[in-house]
């Protein structure tokens, strides 16, 4: 009676996610309304849960709670913590929810709300949380040891070195793209400036208070810092109300790309109990206090989506990123659906605190899905607005014209009707000076969300308030971003670095390391600097070199998963990696060559490079303007060569990946597993956190 | 009767909420090095609550710890 009972239950679940994925799917006309996307994503989550999920920790992994986890093992109270199943997911969560699951649907928008809403709701059950879940497991095998390491161990030598290195490459990219998406969110912008820039000395007073107030009273003090911070947000309102104040704070794209590179140096270089520890807790605060609120407006508003469920950009022509669908859509929603970066997370951090074998299924499935659901939110308010509104906040004036009026034409011709006196509007309704051109999709999500929160609490008086602080919630966390990635930037270039030259592996030696931080931030502050003067707005290059080098690090990830399933002699299940891994490395392969060797010049970076070329040949360059030119030329040849070197290590990755399932295949090498030797748990039934029977 | 038990199942959930976000922050983190050190030794030469936090925040920041 019971599992009849539960079959009906499960059953009606599954029809109302498939139904509803339907409707999305086939619904034309009328605008659909947002329930449909929270239906169908909750839904297809929890039947990928209960069935998938319990498929892959049941029969692929075959999860023994019986067999002791690193934190039990090692338990020092330190980095091996025997955490809380729940707690741990939400430190697990809290460490993979970034800004991509905001950004990159916010730009994917423009094929339309399907296609991105389809991938993110199936690639995060049947690939992302995939990998973060078979990482996760591997890992808690290993000791906790990271991706690299494991690569190392399990494939090859050669393989591992090229994780590194892969890991450094997207580092730098990762980096100097949300740095770039910050800067477009605050240029000409005095309130929002203001507000982050006040969240600087609210974090060395959390320092301080941390250090030597009340050590590591943490929750007191984000709490405090919280309130201050939104004091912050309210009082640049009066900031950008004062002509002299605002002027202090309104700066240029160049400027505040150096302003940040200064800061990132800063921050990579200072003690970390000083800036980057207690940014981490506000933004960690925040982050999560936002995402929740954003789905409860969500499901109070029910917003329509204005967009159409395909647009016309789907053939590659998009004014926000060239590129068709496939492989562009794939590219640009990485994290939401796999994230590469992830697979950092799952192995190192999370693995070192997890109680029983039993739990990653949660940690590792779970939180991913919970990411993909904020990539749904974020795809929802960013089709909640009207698409011309959309376009104008993420076109670069290079496609669309210069002037309010020209461009307002230009995206009605388009089909999405648009008047230069709306956007005005808009701005002064949102406390901007202006909303045109600010692409990389922080400035249209924070349209999308104060529009969601104004119309829960506040109406349109209080749009303004909504708008930055949405504004100042990302900002904040891609800083924290900033300043975590330098650093550990900084430890991979000194580990490397060691390896070349002695002392520079020497982690307290201040040249050391005030060289390699300068390495690290002259990278990312260069393609940064590079994507703020680019006139078709650095988005459109740097976001889809970004989703390259972050799903080749997801296929990274699953060549390890795919090795080490078939020494397990899973090769019945072998599919559950083998596939996700061969579609991201025929989406990453495609995307790469188009970026390289594509004839369109908004596409292929060679092609702009030799478009540009002629220009100067031709003597359509004005004489001022070809140093600048040669510059954006090398540029263009830089990025292909990057996007290049990547591909070509994935390649020899995967060969040598390829070579050594041969040889297991064939009987010619023995499988050995590297794992930690089995330990019986001493733990009894029901000790604190482990909750049995709860599939 | 059945008030006071609500009550009591109220308090113990709060209680357990408050204990997970104390967790999941990191502000019991120094009792938890505490409880896990007197396992081991007994707690001798254990770090002060100070040098625990900074040493703890300089060896969670050196590795990828928050992602994109």
């Amino acid at each position: 009676m019971k599992n009849a009972l539960k079959f009906v239950v499960w059953l009606s679940v599954g029809v109302a996610g498939a139904g509803a994925l339907g409707g999305i799917a086939l619904h034309r006309g009328e605008p659909l309304d947002a329930t449909w996307f929270v239906v169908a994503a909750v839904c297809c989550y929890m039947v990928a849960y209960r069935l998938y999920s319990a498929f892959l920790a049941a029969r692929l992994l075959a999860l023994d709670d019986a067999r002791a986890t690193p934190a039990e093992i090692h338990d020092d109270g330190r980095d091996f913590v025997p955490t809380n199943k729940w707690v741990l997911f939400g430190h697990h969560f809290a460490a993979i929810a970034g800004p991509g699951p905001l950004v990159g649907p916010t730009l994917a928008a423009q094929f339309g709300y399907l296609p991105g809403t389809l991938w993110l709701i199936g690639g995060a059950a049947l690939a992302g949380c995939v990998q973060d879940f078979i990482i996760l497991f591997c890992s808690i095998r290993r000791d906790g040891k990271t991706l690299g390491q494991m690569v190392r161990d399990e494939v090859s030598a050669r393989g591992g070195f090229i994780a590194q290195i892969a890991v450094l490459a997207i580092m730098v990219i990762l980096l100097a793209v949300v740095a770039l998406v910050v800067v477009n969110a605050l240029k000409s912008s005095p309130w929002g400036t203001f507000t982050l820039a006040a969240t600087i000395p609210i974090a060395l007073l959390l320092g301080v208070y941390l250090r030597f107030i009340r050590p590591g009273r943490v929750l007191e003090a984000s709490l405090f810092g919280v309130a201050l911070v939104l004091f912050a947000v309210v009082a640049g309102q009066w900031v950008a109300e004062s002509p002299s104040w605002a002027r202090a704070f309104t700066f240029s794209g160049v400027s505040l790309a150096f302003v940040i590179i200064a800061y990132g140096f800063a921050a990579a270089v200072l003690p970390v109990w000083l800036l980057l520890a207690p940014r981490d807790y506000l933004s960690a605060f925040i982050k999560t206090g936002a995402i929740f609120s954003l789905a409860a407006g969500i499901l109070f508003v029910r917003p329509h989506m204005m967009m159409p469920p395909l647009t016309r950009f789907i053939d590659g022509t998009g004014p926000v990123f060239a590129g068709k669908i496939f492989p562009f859509c794939f590219i640009t929603i990485a994290c939401g659906a796999i994230s590469g970066f992830h697979s950092l997370i799952s192995s190192g951090t999370t693995p070192k605190m997890i109680l029983r074998e039993s739990h990653a299924r949660l940690i590792g499935y779970g939180a991913m899905l919970l990411e993909s659901f904020v990539g749904v939110m974020a795809m929802v308010a960013a089709c909640a607005m009207p698409p011309g509104v959309y376009f104008a906040i993420n076109s670069p004036p290079s496609i669309v014209g210069a002037t309010p009026e020209i461009a307002a034409g230009t995206i009605s011709s388009w089909g999405y009707h648009l008047d230069a006196q709306t956007m005005a509007q808009l701005a002064h309704s949102v406390g901007e000076q202006t909303l045109w051109n600010r692409a990389g999709g922080a400035p249209s999500l924070a349209v999308g969300m104060a529009q969601i929160f104004s119309s829960t609490i506040g109406g349109e008086r209080l749009l303004s308030i909504w708008y930055h602080f949405a504004i100042m919630f990302e900002a904040l966390f891609i800083l924290t971003v900033l300043d975590a990635g330098t650093r550990v930037g900084r430890f991979m270039v000194q580990e490397l670095g060691g390896r070349v030259w002695k002392p520079l592996g020497r982690t307290g030696w201040m040249p050391g390391i005030l060289l390699s931080s300068a390495v690290i931030v002259g990278m990312w502050g260069y393609f940064l600097y590079q994507g703020v003067v680019d006139p078709l707005g650095g988005i459109n290059s740097l976001w889809p070199l970004f989703g390259i080098s972050n799903q080749l690090l997801a296929s990274v990830a699953l060549v390890l998963a795919t090795t080490i399933l078939l020494k397990m002699k899973r090769l019945r299940w072998i599919w559950v990696t083998l596939v996700p891994m061969a579609w991201l490395v025929a989406v990453t392969m495609t995307a790469s060559y188009q970026k390289i060797f594509d004839a369109s010049p908004n596409l292929g970076f060679l092609s702009k490079a030799d478009a540009l070329a002629a220009q100067i040949v031709a003597g359509q360059i004005p004489a001022a303007k070809i140093a600048e030119t040669y510059r954006l030329i090398f540029n263009q040849r830089l990025d292909a060569a990057v996007t290049g070197v990547l591909a070509v290590m994935i390649l020899v990755l995967l060969l040598e990946a390829l070579r050594q399932w041969y040889a297991i295949l064939s009987g010619r090498r023995e499988a050995v597993l590297q794992e930690a030797p089995y330990v019986r748990t001493q733990w009894a039934e029901g000790f604190p956190g482990t909750v049995h029977g709860d599939d | 009767m059945p008030f006071e038990r609500a009550a009591k199942f109220a308090q113990r959930r709060l209680r357990r909420f408050w204990r997970g976000l104390r967790e999941w922050c990191g502000d019991s983190a120094y009792e938890r090095y505490l409880r896990a050190r007197g396992r081991q030794d007994a707690g001798r030469g254990a770090l002060s609550a100070e040098e625990f936090y900074v040493e703890q925040i300089n060896r969670r920041y050196s590795r990828p710890n928050r992602c994109c």
